[in-house]
């Protein structure tokens, strides 16, 4: 199984330029996505695609800056969900530039997938049970009360 | 659920492993049948639990997608790129 997405490409284009493009939220809506994305460490911001049904993707992808060297290197975390701020995956992309005689190879790794889908379903469906559990025994007390004021 | 990864199990033989009462154990596995991470299935006298795989090709699927959507999107770049110097 394919865990990671890495991708190699050389652009006839000095590093400072490729830089602008990764890093400058106007330039990355050109090619990549709509963002309020700030070259600042720890900023959280959001990329907006169209929604993706078979994935129950909502098209908003959430991210924070997670390090920056300059015209070197860029990672941000990667998280998508299905709506509502609801994460269902998480991811990390890592950006590597690196100068060549005539131009810049670019390294893109998208990588450390995580079910995150896996935990929370767990996670509702354990507090599901609970909150279940304690209606019941509201319920059963509330019972017990009114039986007891009306007794 | 781990014990679930290497194959289908009947629900009284999954209870013997637990330190908790049958009732319980089948309230669990109503549970995670409820979640969608079990199949339930009637074999002879017993009921069979079985682990759903479906969440983990879930992941794949994500991983495929922005593959290409990577693949695409960085090709998108340098056409970009390309474009911006001819005119500059």
């Amino acid at each position: 199984m394919k865990k990671s997405i890495i991708h190699k490409v050389f652009y006839a284009h000095a590093p400072e330029i490729v830089w602008d493009y990764l890093t400058k939220a106007e330039l990355m809506e050109q090619w990549l996505m709509k963002s309020n994305f700030e070259l600042k460490l720890g900023h959280d911001f959001q990329f907006a695609t169209g929604p993706v049904p078979s994935l129950d993707f909502d098209g908003i992808v959430y991210c924070k800056v997670l390090e920056i060297e300059p015209l070197k290197k860029l990672t941000y975390s990667w998280k998508c969900g299905p709506g509502n701020g609801q994460i269902t995956i998480d991811s990390i992309v890592t950006w590597t530039l690196e100068a060549k005689d005539n131009g810049t190879e670019v390294l893109l790794v998208n990588d450390g997938f995580k079910e995150a889908n896996f935990n929370l379903v767990i996670f509702n469906a354990m507090n599901q049970g609970w909150l279940a559990n304690m209606n019941k025994i509201n319920k059963i007390l509330n019972e017990k009360e009114n039986g007891s004021t009306s007794a | 659920m781990r014990m679930l990864s290497e194959k289908s199990l009947p629900i009284n033989s999954l209870a013997e492993h637990f330190d908790m009462s049958r009732p319980a154990v089948s309230k669990h596995i109503k549970i995670m049948y409820n979640a969608g991470f079990i199949s339930i299935e009637d074999i002879g006298r017993e009921r069979y639990c079985t682990l759903k795989k479906d969440g983990f090709d879930e992941l794949q699927k994500w991983i495929n997608y922005f593959d290409n959507f990577w693949k695409t999107k960085l090709k998108d770049l340098e056409t970009l790129l390309n474009n911006k110097i001819k005119k500059s």
